[in-house]
């Protein structure tokens, strides 16, 4: 069960330690004012972080010395306690602005959509690498995976959780894509499901307007365009080489969520553009790194699992940078290892740790 | 590995390259995007951001106090607490609002009104609040809701002076009485903060800061002695009371420098809580309402017969039980002539016919100059807003019935006047006949004390000559001893004056309410303070000003002269 010899992706595990060194830094940076006001303490909200910056990294070591195939033997009960976890959160979660998200769990908060995604890659890996060819079949083959997904991603957007919804079935599309899924089908069912996508936006109101406050934030600067704004000041304000570190102007609460889903901005404002395309950087060597492993993998179900968590993580940063520079609507998903938020952090660390694994085992 | 194996394996790779493609545009397009928003679009964004930060704000000067002559505080500046909203910071308009409800005075509806606010980015909510107030706002810790310092006026005293003072709005600006006239003294100027600020408007610490200080308002000295305002105010409390009239006035002046030393008008108010009273109650009738001042109006005409030297103290008049003169009748108060009497009995008895015999000798070309002498029919600039003019006829202005006109004028009908021209012009007889120009302040300082301005008494003009001046003082003395003033007279002070029993015009004619008056000065050989006494529609039986006023001149004169430490001579 424990994997033996074979030297890990040094590459992976060290931005993996610069991504954190980074967020510790700045959420630290970005929280210590709130820190000061909510709690009288400037190292609140760093201090969790750090807590579980240190459990994530035990995750990370433990999981690089176990051998992925376990999870293959898991992905089926791990599928039905994700979902079981998804409907209890509904029932006994907690969570704020109307959406119940989290469980308390012995002083800190449990968020089983974070699960959910590690579920649902491993699952999709473990049923593609099963079906092998068959997978480019309808009914035996994509339909059923595609089922699962839907039912997991409606259970998270009932919460609702639109940001992890949308990473859940991005990176799951990416596994199944990658696995060889029939590229007609494929187009048939996005063609098939763009409407449905519209509705799920239209209804919301407060998500149609992040949407047109995208593509005009300056038409309600005070209301929906206001993240946005305070984002785009931030960022700018940074110029070259930014202000300083814990410089920021715009962390004096004109910025909303700055230490979690806002915190690119901050960094952008302090380390200036060499900081922000630094980070960028380090999220594309650790895509690089990681495909690379997916395409070194001993087996294909090994491969499928790379490909899943690596572009998990890549399109959760890509997409939250996006959304902080104004590139996407506003939409909730942390930047994984730099946002505050213990959860995220936890199934970011421990994903990596699977993923090193798979590059201890791949072929040369 | 098989063939179809092989086949996968191979396409696996093939899209997995693929993604890496993609991965590479999206990095590719989000290092694009962080060149234009950082390097492209930095001077915007950081000015904007820097314009946002950096909210001037005015900080509030402290307006300047009013103190009465012995420098005891009339109206000063306290700081009192002020809540004010961020509407874009309140999540919840409704509840916050219920929350406040309680604590201010405006109801839940009108505060939601003011936080769902959409035109500016903070609005006052109150002012003014009491310490418990702002407690119980400070502990509700509403976000969105916050309490600031703010100059506020106060009036120590009360109602003391309050007609003279005036009252202050809520941005403390002047809005009535001294605090009017001398707003621009009083106010000082704002200073400015522009300071880096958070977007609760909280500074932002270790930020740019540029602070140009305010400078204080000036302080008032008033030539009022709070001493004898206060004396004047309970004497015409008392009289108003008693006799059931309308409203009341009694004024004090120093005849050598016009400092006008008392102004009282009862009903009073609080000017810390003016809006509670109606807006007339607020008026200082004294300065700016207009009366007819009917028979304390006849030392001018005394005083114009014996300057044109028509008449002198011992020439003998007649009088009827009636007069008819330019088809009207004249008629005594007691429907009854005194038949041949001397010019000093005249006004001692206060002879209508006498007085309308007089006037009409003179003739408006005569008469009118030496009314417009006192300063009566025309504004005084007195430092006060709203000062009346009152109203005399200019000869010839009356086309029909001229001849009676001026013959009532003779006794105080027909012609109107302010209460302070009535007493600046019985000044001008205890100042050897000198119109000295009415005053409230006699300084202006700045907030260290160090003196700005400062108004020296100053002449008018001269209305009579020195002896007229001395042989009328003489006469309005015989009033007191001899006549209708007999109540004013106070042991060892011998003052002078003139009583008035008024009728009020009405539509078409006079009706049967009164203004009851004394005015008059003492000691009368060697003049210090002058008063004025008016009473208006008392609602007595008996409602001679030599009743009802005479009396309240004798208190208040009496306890003046005392504060004042004027010696008391020995009793003739």
């Amino acid at each position: 069960m424990l994997t033996r010899g074979g030297k890990p992706d040094i590459l992976i595990f060290a931005v993996v330690i610069a991504l954190l060194s980074v967020g510790l830094i700045m959420v630290f940076s970005a929280s210590s004012i709130m820190g000061i006001s909510d709690y009288g303490d400037p190292y609140h909200y760093v201090q969790r972080q750090s807590i579980l910056a240190g459990v994530g990294l035990v995750a990370l070591f433990v999981l690089m010395r176990i051998d992925y195939h376990v999870f293959r033997a898991l992905a089926l009960p791990g599928l039905i306690l994700s979902f079981a976890l998804l409907v209890l959160v509904l029932f006994v979660g907690q969570g704020s602005g109307g959406a119940t998200r989290w469980i308390r769990l012995g002083g800190f908060n449990l968020q089983p959509s974070e699960l959910a995604k590690f579920a649902m890659i491993n699952y999709a890996a473990v049923y593609i690498s099963t079906k092998r060819e068959r997978i480019r079949g309808f009914f035996a083959g994509l339909l059923p995976l595609l089922v699962i997904l839907g039912v997991k991603f409606g259970l998270i957007m009932l919460e609702p959780d639109f940001g992890t919804g949308a990473a859940l079935v991005f990176s799951s599309l990416v596994v199944i894509f990658a696995g060889g899924a029939h590229m007609g089908q494929l187009f048939l069912l996005a063609a098939m499901a763009a409407p449905v996508v519209w509705q799920l936006i239209a209804k919301e109101e407060y998500r149609f307007r992040r949407i047109m406050a995208f593509l005009d934030p300056w038409a309600d600067p005070t209301g929906a365009g206001w993240n946005v704004i305070q984002s785009l000041l931030a960022i700018g304000s940074g110029g070259l080489f930014g202000l300083g570190l814990g410089r920021s102007r715009q962390k004096f609460s004109y910025l909303p969520e700055r230490h979690t889903d806002f915190i690119f901005a901050i960094l952008c404002e302090e380390l200036g553009f060499v900081g922000g395309a630094f980070v960028v950087l380090l999220f594309f060597i650790l895509a690089w790194r990681g495909l690379k492993t997916a395409l070194r993998a001993p087996d294909l179900y090994g491969s499928l699992l790379a490909v899943g968590i690596t572009s998990m993580i890549a399109f959760q940063a890509m997409i939250n940078i996006g959304v902080v520079t104004g590139s996407l609507p506003v939409t909730g998903i942390p930047l994984p290892f730099i946002s505050h938020g213990g959860s995220s952090l936890l199934t970011s660390l421990a994903a990596m740790g699977v993923l090193l694994n798979i590059s201890r085992q791949g072929k040369s | 590995m098989k063939l179809a194996n092989f086949d996968q394996w191979r396409r696996v790779q093939r899209r997995t390259a693929f993604v890496f493609v993609i991965l590479v545009l999206c990095s590719l397009g989000l290092m694009g995007r962080l060149v234009y928003l950082q390097i492209v679009k930095h001077g915007q964004y950081s000015e904007m951001a820097f314009a946002q930060r950096m909210r001037p704000r005015v900080v509030d000067p402290q307006r300047g106090s009013i103190y009465d002559r012995n420098y005891k505080t009339l109206a000063m500046s306290i700081g009192a607490d002020a809540v004010y909203a961020i509407p874009t910071r309140i999540g919840d308009p409704q509840g916050t609002a219920q929350l406040l409800a309680p604590y201010l005075s405006l109801s839940a509806r009108e505060i939601e009104e003011k936080l769902r606010s959409e035109t500016s980015s903070s609005v006052w909510l109150a002012r003014k609040l009491t310490p418990e107030q702002a407690r119980a706002v400070r502990d509700l810790k509403l976000p969105g809701i916050y309490l600031v310092e703010r100059p506020q006026r106060y009036y120590p005293n009360g109602t003391l002076a309050a007609h003279v003072l005036g009252i202050t709005g809520i941005d403390n600006q002047g809005l009535e009485g001294l605090e009017y006239y001398y707003d621009e003294y009083l106010r000082g100027t704002p200073g400015r903060l522009a300071a880096e600020a958070d977007a609760a408007a909280r500074l932002i610490p270790g930020g740019d800061a540029a602070f140009q200080p305010p400078v204080d308002g000036l302080d008032l000295i008033l030539a009022l002695d709070s001493v004898i305002q206060h004396i004047a105010e309970s004497q015409i409390r008392a009289a108003v009371e008693e006799t059931k009239s309308e409203r009341g006035v009694v004024m004090v002046m120093d005849p050598h420098t016009g400092e006008i030393l008392a102004s009282a008008v009862y009903p009073a108010f609080d000017p810390n809580n003016y809006s509670a009273y109606p807006m007339n109650v607020r008026r200082n009738i004294a300065i700016t309402d207009q009366y007819e001042p009917g028979s304390t109006f006849k030392f001018v005409t005394a005083a114009a017969a014996l300057e044109i030297g028509i008449a002198s103290e011992g020439s003998m008049f007649y009088s009827g039980s009636s007069w008819q003169v330019g088809g009207g009748t004249i008629r005594n108060w007691d429907g009854r002539g005194s038949g041949n009497i001397t010019f000093r009995q005249a006004l001692e008895r206060s002879d209508n016919i006498v007085f309308a015999q007089l006037a009409v000798e003179m003739g408006p070309e005569r008469f009118y100059p030496i009314i417009r002498g006192f300063g009566l029919g025309s504004r005084l600039g007195v430092d006060f807003p709203g000062e009346g003019r009152g109203s005399v006829v200019a000869p010839g202005e009356v086309k029909y019935g001229e001849t009676i006109r001026w013959a009532t004028m003779g006794f105080g009908q027909g012609v109107a006047v302010t209460p302070l021209q009535l007493l600046t012009a019985i000044c001008a007889v205890a100042n050897d006949g000198i119109v000295m120009r009415p005053r409230f302040v006699r300084e202006i300082r700045d907030s260290h004390g160090r003196l700005v301005e400062k108004f020296e008494p100053e002449p008018l003009g001269r209305a009579l000559s020195e002896s007229t001046a001395k042989r009328l003082s003489s006469l309005l003395r015989s009033v007191v001893v001899n006549g209708g003033g007999s109540q004013a007279e106070i042991p060892g002070y011998y003052s002078a004056g003139k009583t008035g029993t008024a009728e009020v015009p009405e539509a078409g004619g006079y009706g049967d309410e009164r203004i009851s008056s004394f005015v008059g000065y003492a000691p009368a050989d060697d003049p210090a303070l002058a008063a004025l006494v008016i009473l208006y529609k008392p609602q007595t039986e008996i409602r001679f000003g030599s009743v009802l006023a005479a009396p309240v001149f004798r208190e208040v004169m009496e306890q003046s002269l005392n504060h004042l430490g004027i010696e008391r001579r020995d009793v003739r």
